[in-house]
């Protein structure tokens, strides 16, 4: 106790000390200093080859004091120049993210050489900061209020921003400002820079960042302000040359990053090698899967193909009956059983014992014997049910009766023999090899999630190689953009839902991160998911244990056990939640043993997760649900399904024993429980082949395999490549089926994958490739409502500013304040929400809405983000395509090929060309103005002062200028730019652009 | 009559109708075909449903007490202002309704609205909009998406649901899928998102357009998936023409009425009056002017200071739309709803203005055929908690379904999952009763 109030003495002191300083340092405008810079050790000092950064996490209060001594860094990195805007993020355990004491401490130190003179500094810094030279402090920013606030704070503090002069950079997110004076004898100089980081709103921590945090100087006599620097480069602090200077920093960043997560794995390097030679002994212990020989006259690539041309061969012998001309089981019947039947006549549970899900079943019957005999209408017990008009007889005995049509349906298909065929056969044979150009954009949209460049494709094309896709596939698994393609994958199936602003709708954390960077570091499935289930790093900074939070669930982790069985296990556990599944196998006490397991604890039942009894047992008929579970009840943790994995088998592969954490995730993805590795190829097949193997994807208990040997196959394939998912899908895109052209009369994927549908490509990809092809920059506000980081990191959360469509999230202004909305946020998430995407996901899906809808092409033609990517502003990529000196015809051509990754039919090009000739020749403005940019202070407007009224109409304001866009390029004709929109327009709206090829 | 919030969904499934019976015996005579008509589902075709965000102060506009005094020391709870009579003898509203109190007899003021979620803005509009809590298992629809979902557009060449401003997921489908989502515009000067063209795409250029794109959408034979598409982009373009956008066109409203109206939030409602005769079902108009007064309807502090002005631009708006459709004798079968996700407490917080209360608040209904009585329900001296006749949020919900003639005891899917329509809600009796 003593030394801590001595210690709080001593802070006091010395920032009493530091505010004289910059009292006197503010009362005289400037210090002269003359002494050359010297080490500890009393050694002159050289210049600097780079800016250290040091990050200081221990020894930090949140008292609004530098702390005395200075803490030790704990990890430190270089950069270029006196600026950054980011600092890493923590990370923890096995290279998760984790959590930074709030407030930390970063310095920035160099040894810079100055000219004579008396030059300006301008410091930049969110929070607390302290410029020293030569050990002289001459400026600082400080702390800011404690209390972010409601909204309506007045802050005109930070409000005014500096103006530097026009083309320079002014604070971005509020930052402090200060603009101090120093007079330099030249020659080198110690700089050392020193910024707080977080801090405190009331007593709970803020977001440990730094702003855009920046020393820049206005060398004596001159009004051009550039970063600080020790290297002899000059970096202009204007937003342009910002641009390009916070892109490299942010490379560095993101290198850093890499590296410590490299490291902190590579300690659990031992671990992951046994679990290795575990499932490899697993492998060799258990029979393999027998591969198929291909049928004559059918090809392969590999041995998903014979699989798949095996299966087409045996439907194809079975099919020699076709179905009636009035009746086609597929088209006609199954529907009808599936929506009507489904839910009570399938599965092990199935009502009165009579399933539907299958012939042999269904012809078997039920309690009240055979469904139907073939051939036989008039005494199916089937018939008699649905046209029943006693309401304890009546099926479906909830909902609107069958319409006579529908029965009339069932009767002419019984009638008519009833044929059940094990699966339909779309088409009497395979269709051929997708063209070079299809299988480029095929093979890009479904890895990297964009269609190739121009240059990409051309190289491609030119490319005579019998080997070519192949080295293609192996090149796009390589690809950073792997990773931005699969994060939305993994935020649906996991409802990744973090909100901006006071999280209270299921919100989870922003583990985005942690999913884009396990992607990114090709982190092996089992691993990933170990990582998901020990649920640890940082819950708001994007660690796993994100995961762990839904704000206002009743119970949480009941809603993350059905979450973790639907995504890895197949095992759809909504039901369970609040009663016994009236279908499925599992009872809501097995989901609270998950449930439990997930949180190291015994979960209590609450009523509002569970149905009253008294109007259970009310009412006529039997319930269709069960509750056996009651409300009270405390449910110990437990491994709930034995059979896919026998509990005992965790205890060798865990390292803490007593850990359920552990537990769970060895006996998820323990090679002996062939379900999950099976899972995991399923999903990936569906995503790769348009259907899983087996249908529904989160729900196996309603589905039946169609290539029951190849799941196996794969499902081992995946255990003995470990468990690394870009090795099957190299496997899968490198076969025969991957392979094969598009069938545009197909509607629905052909299960036994004898050509491709059209397959709708989904929201993140269409505004992805919108932006790639046509080269306009990806601009948007930060996903962001307290920029300047006064709020508690609870509260408000900062997901950067995206630069691919998954960065979004919900724009969470349920306030319906015009001054928290972010207009071109807002116009791209219009485009995704119509394509399908859910900026709010409180609930996991494996499948999106994608059916079309007037909405869809209403937006992609009219809509704020459309006209941007249409109109050929000076930033947009085809601008310079349209200046350039070539033939209207090459023009056009080029158009395809960027846009659709194809050339044009002789008819578009027709069409197009005689569009585009008019005025071709004298398009280019001979002496083009550029728009005159006004350099005018850009309003501020942030959580704090939301609610002030100048707010309001500057939102306002933003909202007009989303809207309105870019303007057009100066360099083009108008008349003639408008006809080469209209092209461009044409090209984007095209179905080309929203299907896969 | 407090529902107690659960998720009982698949139950809902299992009780059927006699179980509902049991529990709401006049429910189940008034939608069994033949019964008396105690109570009956009513035949309104429209909804315009006023969103107040932030939380109206119920004691400040239709459910007036005693008056307070803020500025005392210490303050004084109850009314900022001062009440007066209203057509409907013995009912009171403040007096920055006066134009309202004139038609109170064609206005139900539902004062025992009532749920438990004060804490943030969000979570209570969520609620109040989707007349469920949070489950994480699914993402219940909005009042506006169900109404759409089930009835569909009046008329079938405008968009069921439309929203005047701002979108969030509470506004939103949820489970039903985009097809029920809303198509909103932020003000009355732009256009619809997504339909309307942008400013240099006249209609002459809009047909070259199209005539550039037909060959390559001429590429996917007829019966296919990207033919369905393109019919959506024929649908698509017809919203955005003329016939469709005129409906948006004020200037084709004489000044009379346009003044009549008001400020911008009248002309949200002149708008949305214009959409009903049009043919759309639902109408969310968002009154988020939150500058007026600083903070919109989240009166703390200082934002009490000028309340009455958004009371006043809510009044002349509602009176307006009242006599407007009265008038166009579209009255009876349009029912509008007054919003907001909770209501203000009759104690001053230390700046003068209002903290939050969701323990008793009002909400609003007016028109639609109901058998209107000026207010419903009866809260303490504090409007703090109920006396007579509590109204949950299902039950609120239930009433307006019943207004439109939507069973409130009808089911809707999730997959395959059936979830009732409203959380075990009952229609107000009294409202439908003969109407």
């Amino acid at each position: 106790m003593n030394s801590a109030s001595k210690d709080d003495c001593t802070v006091i002191q010395t920032s009493t000390l530091l505010l004289l300083l910059i009292l006197f340092a503010n009362m005289f405008g400037a210090i002269a200093v003359s002494q050359e810079p010297r080490d500890a050790a009393g050694e002159t000092v050289k210049r600097s080859q780079a800016v250290r950064v040091e990050i200081c996490e221990q020894g930090l209060n949140d008292k609004d004091a530098w702390p005395d001594p200075l803490p030790i860094a704990t990890e430190s990195f270089e950069v270029h120049a006196f600026g950054l805007d980011q600092i890493p993020p923590k990370y923890v355990d096995d290279g998760i993210r984790g959590k930074r004491p709030s407030p930390s401490m970063v310095r920035f130190s160099a040894v810079v050489e100055l000219p004579a003179g008396k030059h300006r500094f301008l410091i930049r810094a969110r929070s607390a900061s302290r410029l020293s030279l030569n050990g002289v402090l001459i400026g600082a920013t400080p702390f800011p209020p404690k209390n972010g606030g409601d909204g309506s704070q007045a802050d005109t503090e930070r409000l005014v921003a500096i103006d530097l002069g026009p083309g320079y950079r002014f604070a971005p997110r509020g930052e402090y400002e200060k603009i101090a004076e120093f007079e330099s004898d030249g020659g080198l100089c110690e700089v050392k820079f020193d910024v707080f980081a977080g801090g405190r709103e009331g007593k709970n921590p803020r977001r440990v960042e730094v702003g855009e945090t920046v020393v820049a100087i206005a060398k004596s006599g001159t009004e051009k302000w550039e970063l600080l620097t020790p290297l002899p480069e000059s970096i202009p602090y204007t937003d342009a040359s910002w641009e390009g200077y916070r892109a490299r920093a942010a490379k560095i960043v993101f290198d850093h990053s890499a590296a410590q997560r490299s490291a902190l794995r590579d300690q659990g390097s031992a671990y992951w090698a046994s679990r290795r030679q575990a499932a490899n002994a697993w492998l060799a212990s258990t029979p393999e899967v027998s591969v198929p020989p291909l049928p004559e006259g059918l090809l392969a690539e590999n041995p998903i193909d014979h699989f798949i041309a095996a299966k087409f061969a045996t439907v194809k012998s079975q099919n020699r009956h076709k179905a009636t001309e009035n009746v086609d089981f597929f088209r006609d019947v199954k529907p009808l059983l599936e929506s009507r039947c489904g839910d009570c006549h399938r599965g092990m549970k199935a009502k009165g014992g009579l399933r539907l899900d299958s012939e042999e079943f269904a012809r078997k019957g039920g309690d009240s014997g055979p469904a139907y005999e073939a051939g036989n209408a008039v005494e199916s017990e089937l018939l008699r049910r649905v046209r029943s008009t006693d309401s304890d007889e009546v099926m479906p005995p909830k909902g609107n009766r069958l319409t006579e049509s529908e029965v009339s349906l069932l009767t002419r298909w019984i009638q008519e023999g009833a044929s059940w065929p094990e699966l339909p056969l779309v088409r009497d044979s395979f269709i051929g090899t997708i063209d070079d150009a299809g299988f480029i954009r095929r093979a890009m949209l479904d890895t990297v999630g964009v269609p190739p460049t121009e240059q990409e494709l051309r190289n491609f094309m030119s490319d005579s190689a019998s080997n070519k896709r192949a080295t293609l596939i192996d090149r796009l698994l390589e690809d950073p953009r792997w990773a931005d393609h699969w994060v939305p994958f993994w935020q649906d199936l996991l409802a990744e839902n973090p909100n901006i602003l006071n999280p209270t709708l299921n919100n989870t954390g922003p583990f985005r991160w942690w999913l884009y960077e396990s992607l990114l570091d090709d982190l092996p499935m089992d691993r990933m998911v170990t990582q998901l289930v020990l649920q640890r790093g940082g819950e708001r900074e994007g660690g796993p244990a994100g995961f762990s939070i839904a704000s206002q669930n009743d119970v949480p982790f009941a809603a993350k056990g059905a979450i973790v069985s639907s995504a890895f296990l197949g095992v759809e556990m909504k039901c369970a939640r609040c009663h016994d599944s009236p279908t499925g196998a599992f009872k809501q006490e097995q989901l609270f043993q998950l449930g439990a397991m997930l949180a190291v604890r015994p979960l209590n039942v609450p009523k509002t997760s569970s149905v009253d009894p008294e109007k259970l047992n009310a009412g006529g008929r039997t319930p269709l649900i069960e509750v056996t579970l009651l409300p009270g009840s405390t449910v110990e943790p437990k491994w709930p399904f034995p059979a896919f994995a026998d509990s005992g088998l965790a205890d060798a592969l865990v390292l803490n024993t007593e850990d359920q954490r552990e537990h769970l995730a060895a006996l998820l993805t323990a090679p002996q429980n062939e379900r999950f590795a099976q899972v995991i190829a399923n999903r990936v097949w569906q995503r790769f082949m348009g259907r899983g193997i087996v249908e529904p994807l989160d729900d196996w208990e309603k589905g039946e395999p169609t290539h029951p040997e190849l799941l196996q196959w794969l499902g081992r394939d995946l255990v003995r490549n470990g468990y690394q998912v870009k090795s099957l899908v190299r496997t899968i895109m490198n076969s025969a089926a991957y392979q094969r052209a598009v069938d545009p009369s197909l509607k629905l994927p052909d299960p036994l994958y004898s050509a491709c549908e059209p397959r709708r490509l989904s929201a993140e990809q269409i505004v992805d490739s919108l932006f790639a092809v046509t080269g306009k920059p990806f601009v948007t506000e930060p996903m962001c409502l307290d920029l300047n980081g006064r709020r508690e990191t609870d509260n408000a959360v900062d997901l950067g500013i995206p630069r691919r469509a998954w960065m979004l999230a919900s724009l969470s202004n349920e306030r319906d304040r015009p001054s928290l909305t972010l207009p071109r946020l807002q116009a791209v998430s219009d485009v995704m929400s119509a394509l399908g995407w859910r900026g709010s996901r409180q609930d996991p899906s494996s499948s999106r809405d994608i059916a079309p809808n007037a909405l869809q092409p209403a937006i992609l033609a009219s809509g704020v983000m459309s006209q941007w990517v249409t109109r050929l502003s000076e930033d947009h990529g085809l601008t310079e395509v349209a200046l350039r000196e070539q033939p209207v015809e090459t023009l056009v051509e080029e158009l395809f090929l960027r846009l659709l990754s194809r050339r044009p039919a002789e008819r578009e090009k027709a069409s197009f060309v005689s569009w585009l000739e008019v005025d071709y020749a004298t398009r280019r403005v001979a002496n083009p103005v550029l728009e005159y940019r006004p350099h005018v202070v850009p309003k501020l407007i942030t959580w704090t002062n939301h609610l002030q009224p100048e707010s309001d109409p500057a939102a306002q304001e933003r909202i007009v200028a989303a809207q309105k866009g870019d303007p057009p390029t100066p360099r083009l004709e108008p008349k003639w730019r408008a006809r080469c929109e209209d092209v461009v327009w044409a090209l984007l709206n095209s179905p080309e652009m929203i299907y896969r090829p | 009559m407090n529902t107690q919030w659960n998720r009982r969904d698949c139950l809902k499934l299992a009780l059927s109708g006699a179980a509902t019976s049991m529990v709401r015996p006049t429910l189940a005579n008034a939608v069994s075909a033949n019964a008396a008509p105690a109570l009956q589902l009513g035949k309104a075709e429209h909804c315009i449903f006023f969103w107040l965000g932030g939380g109206m102060a119920q004691i400040d506009t239709f459910d007036p007490k005693r008056l307070g005094d803020a500025r005392s020391k210490p303050s004084r709870s109850g009314s900022y202002y001062a009440s007066i009579e209203t057509a409907v003898p013995g009912v009171r509203v403040t007096e920055h309704l006066a134009q309202t109190a004139k038609v109170m007899d064609c206005v139900t003021a539902v004062r025992t609205v009532n749920h438990r979620v004060v804490d943030e803005h969000a979570f209570a509009t969520n609620l109040v909009h989707t007349g469920r809590m949070i489950s994480g298992s699914t993402v219940y629809p909005s009042i506006g998406s169900i109404v759409a979902h089930e009835r569909g557009a009046v008329a079938p060449s405008v968009p069921a649901y439309m929203l005047i401003g701002i979108p969030n997921v509470s506004r939103g489908p949820g489970f039903l899928g985009a097809k029920s989502g809303f198509i909103y515009l932020t003000d009355t000067k732009s256009g619809p998102s997504g339909f309307t063209r942008p400013a240099d795409v006249d209609s002459a250029r809009s047909m070259d357009r199209l005539a550039l794109l037909e060959p390559l959408q001429d590429r996917f034979p007829s019966q296919s998936i990207p033919a369905d598409y393109r019919a959506a982009q024929v649908e698509a373009l017809r919203l955005s023409g003329p016939q469709f956008m005129r409906h948006f066109d004020l200037e084709q409203e004489t000044g009379t009425v346009r003044q009549r109206y008001g400020g911008e939030f009248g002309q949200r409602c002149l708008l949305a009056r214009r959409l009903v005769q049009a043919g759309t079902r639902f109408i969310e108009v968002s009154h988020n002017l939150a500058f007026v007064n600083g903070t919109g309807w989240d009166t703390h502090n200082d934002g009490q200071l000028q309340q009455h002005i958004l009371i006043q631009e809510v009044d002349t708006a509602l009176s307006a739309l009242i006599e407007d459709l009265k008038r166009l004798k579209i009255l009876d079968k349009t029912l509008i709803v007054v919003a907001t996700e909770f209501g203000r407490p009759a104690a001053f917080d230390s700046g003068g203005g209002r903290g939050h209360q969701g323990t008793a608040f009002s909400m609003v209904l007016a028109g639609g055929g109901l058998n209107h009585c000026g207010a419903y329900g009866v809260t303490d001296d504090e409007c703090k908690e109920p006396l007579e006749n509590p109204v949950s949020i299902p039950d609120f919900h239930a009433t307006i379904f019943a207004t439109l003639g939507i069973d409130p005891h009808h089911e809707l899917l999730d997959g395959s999952r059936p979830v009732p329509i409203t959380d075990g809600g009952t229609p107000i009796a009294k409202l439908l009763r003969g109407s």
